[in-house]
């Protein structure tokens, strides 16, 4: 695989742990004992701030646990902590996701660092944000407040953070590491956080040095080192809010406001898209449709330096949405990627440039619209024609491909794939991904993309 | 009397074992060499038959005792004794005994195949490569290496030569000759058919945008194979050729029974997008050309497809596929 796959598909690591995988873990390396004659004054006040949020966050940290109801044994792990005295927590959606989505077939516990345990009450989700909000039983229980700067805007870039959680069951841990501000080019807003968090720690708080809640763990990316996410603490104060002044969601209803919140969030999110609009960049002598919407990650190809040279020439780029939404353990959504792929041929005849056009995985994937859970999405329907959308651009190939989400109304899939059709050994492939969208918005947007394609003049 | 009679032994695989001309009146058979005719057959007794003429010219078959007796081919039961006439064929042991008249008919002279099959079959086997090489042609996308076309067509001809070679083996069994050159004739023609078709099929996919072609354009390829063993078994003989066609028929629809269930499964399970696999060169559009309207029109009439097939049940076992990762 090349290089550049990595860069253009950062691989993002949710930050709960299944069962096999904390299993898989290695026996712990002893560590050598540090030198005792290093440590400086300055370290120590940094170590004994951490102990002391440390010491105060505890009792406010929670154990998420997803057990198999008929095993009784636990089959994902996240955090959560407490936010109120009457038993209201803040944790991931993707922590209580199976609970959320096949609540006959699990149940969810929470486990205290005193050694509590006891079962948790779902009462509100927020998919945009990954966020869920539980309720445990009790009265006068130690929790944790938002922190009013991160609740108003930002924090200093560079200030330290701590988060907090269980990773991999090891038991409740605190993380230092720094406030990064807010991820540049999401949609959905999420801080750059630089710190080791780490599979179970999902849904954890991450806090200033006063002790008070500045975001939610969330994510981590897998292509580098300490690069880690948080949810931001306003999105938590807000869905908060939520639990506590409506009723609280019902286990059934849970599909239902899924399907709600994906509508709302998909209507926000390609209606900003839409209305972004789309530029043209010329590849030799077509013009190709970007999106003017600031979300998205573009990465250029070429395989000019292939050795041997290669018969053909292929110049592309790939624009693709840094974040994806969490639906469920195997449907990832939300996400749009755009790319082009300009090929031209002085060696091939007509027919060998066709072949090689159909064999670029730009055209290759022109049938799929990302990973397939028959379980979760129906089998793709397909329109498959030729399109001439106006004298000044090129006839066209055009291949519309659509799936639904068998569990949420109203949600697509939607891949459209482009090959222009009016030269021999040269060719324009042109392909717009979009994941949960109304049909509605897609075709708009398919629209606009077909249309954007035309002839450099 | 001037009447000619032969008497015909057949052994149990149906060829010649014995032709005589019958000038007595009475002729005995079985195993022990005191017979007018000895049959070489476990299964006989030393003495088994006699057969005899009568005033009239009639002969007859008398069982003389054996243990395994006296049968009439097509007919069931022992019998004791069997009045012989034209076309009946009597079995004794696992020989089959029969008379034959001077005046029978006999079938019509077959004239000579003066031509010859091979100028055909080795043009048509030189357009097998041929045919083969383009294809291979038009699938370069990288840099083309004189080796790989040689070691392609030695392939695809060894493969023919075997196949012939079968077929030849078959045919000298049964059919007592190999025909070599006829069969070649058959297997070359089959393949040439074949790989015209298969690329057509990719272009007329591609020309009407008529990606599905594909689903089906494979049952062509059982088709051509079915004609081609049916012309293989008419070479080996010309004999019951609707029973032939019979076999031939069922076994290619069952093979394509099998393949439409298999392909039906695999898109049930992956999820496959039936689109053009592989495009071809844009002035070999057929198609009319849409305008955006009508094209996404199209793509927005999928969406009721899609509905629908959201609230059925996905077919299969879903927890067959848990796992604990």
């Amino acid at each position: 695989m090349d290089p550049a796959f990595t860069r253009r598909w950062p691989a993002l690591l949710l930050l709960a742990t299944l069962a096999g995988s904390a299993s898989a873990q290695t026996e712990p390396v002893p560590a050598r004992p540090a030198a005792p004659a290093a440590s400086a004054a300055g370290e120590a006040t940094v170590s004994a701030a951490a102990e002391r949020v440390y010491a105060s966050a505890r009792p406010s940290l929670l154990q998420i646990r997803t057990l198999v109801a008929a095993a009784g044994r636990q089959s994902s792990i996240g955090s959560g902590f407490l936010v109120g005295a009457d038993g209201l927590a803040v944790t991931n959606y993707h922590v209580v996701s199976q609970f959320a989505l096949e609540p006959t077939t699990y149940r969810l516990e929470f486990k205290r660092p005193d050694g509590g345990e006891g079962a948790l009450e779902l009462l509100a989700i927020d998919i945009a944000n990954d966020l869920a909000v539980v309720r445990l039983d009790g009265t006068d229980l130690p929790h944790l407040a938002f922190d009013p700067r991160a609740l108003e805007g930002e924090l200093p870039r560079g200030e330290r953070a701590y988060a907090m959680g269980n990773p991999l069951d090891l038991g409740f841990t605190i993380v230092e590491g720094t406030w990064n501000g807010l991820v540049e080019r999401s949609y959905n807003e999420r801080v750059h956080f630089t710190g080791a968090i780490n599979p179970g720690m999902s849904g954890g708080p991450a806090v200033d040095a006063s002790g008070r809640v500045v975001g939610v763990n969330v994510a981590k990316r897998l292509d580098g080192e300490l690069v880690s996410f948080l949810v931001p603490a306003r999105k938590a104060a807000a869905l908060v809010e939520r639990a506590r002044s409506g009723p609280p969601i019902g286990i059934a209803a849970v599909r239902d406001e899924i399907d709600r919140q994906l509508l709302e969030w998909q209507a926000g999110f390609y209606g900003a898209l839409i209305a972004k609009g789309w530029r043209t960049t010329a590849f030799g002598p077509y013009l190709a449709p970007e999106s003017e919407a600031p979300w998205f990650n573009c990465w250029a190809q070429t395989n000019a330096e292939k050795s041997p040279k290669p018969r053909a020439q292929v110049d592309g780029s790939t624009c693709s949405t840094p974040s994806a939404l969490f639906v469920a353990e195997d449907i990832q959504s939300g996400s749009a990627q755009f790319s082009h792929a300009y090929v031209r041929s002085s060696e091939l005849d007509s027919f060998q440039f066709a072949t090689f056009v159909s064999l670029l995985p730009i055209y290759r994937s022109a049938g799929f619209t990302g990973a397939w859970q028959r379980k979760r999405l129906t089998r793709p329907e397909c329109e498959e024609r030729f399109v001439a959308a106006s004298p000044a651009s090129p006839a066209l190939h055009a291949i519309w491909c659509a799936r639904a989400y068998r569990d949420f109304a109203d949600i697509y899939d939607v891949a459209l794939t482009l090959v222009t059709q009016d030269r021999d050994r040269e060719a324009l492939v042109s392909r717009l991904v979009v994941q949960g969208i109304a049909y509605d918005n897609a075709l708009t947007l398919g629209r606009r993309f077909l249309e954007g394609v035309a002839w450099a003049k | 009397m001037g009447e000619v009679t032969w008497i015909e032994v057949v052994a149990r695989h149906r060829e010649h074992a014995l032709r005589q001309r019958v000038d007595a009146a009475s002729l005995t058979l079985g195993r022990a060499w005191d017979n007018d005719i000895v049959l070489d057959d476990p299964h006989v007794a030393a003495h088994h038959l006699r057969i005899e003429r009568d005033e009239a010219g009639a002969w007859t078959a008398h069982d003389l005792g054996s243990v395994n007796g006296l049968h009439v081919e097509g007919e069931r039961g022992r019998r004791e004794q069997v009045a012989l006439a034209p076309h009946v064929t009597l079995q004794v042991g696992q020989c089959l005994v029969r008379l034959h008249r001077g005046d029978e008919e006999v079938a019509p002279e077959v004239p000579l195949q003066r031509r010859s099959p091979w100028p055909a079959a080795l043009v048509l086997v030189a357009l097998v490569v041929l045919a083969a090489l383009l294809e291979q042609w038009r699938g370069e996308t990288g840099e083309p290496k004189l080796i790989r076309y040689v070691t392609g067509a030695l392939a695809l001809a060894t493969v023919l030569a075997l196949w012939t070679a079968a077929w030849a083996l078959v045919s000298r069994l049964f059919g007592g000759h190999a025909r070599f050159g006829a069969h070649l004739l058959v297997a070359a023609a089959g393949v040439l058919a074949y790989s015209l078709y298969d690329p057509l099929c990719e272009l007329v996919a591609f020309a009407l945008s008529w990606p599905r072609l594909a689903l089906y354009a494979w049952a062509g390829a059982w088709i051509a194979l079915a004609a081609t063993c049916f012309s293989h078994l008419r070479v080996v003989s010309a004999k019951r050729l609707r029973l032939k066609a019979i076999v031939v028929g069922a076994l290619a629809t069952l093979a394509i029974a099998t393949q439409s269930f298999t392909i039906a499964d695999r898109n049930a399970n992956w999820g496959q997008a039936v689109v053009l696999q592989r495009l071809a060169p844009p002035w070999l559009r057929l198609a009319t050309q849409r305008t955006p309207d009508a094209f996404f029109d199209g793509a927005a009439s999928l969406k009721a497809r899609l509905d629908e097939a959201r609230s059925e049940e996905p077919a299969g076992d879903d927890a067959a596929s848990m796992s604990l990762d």
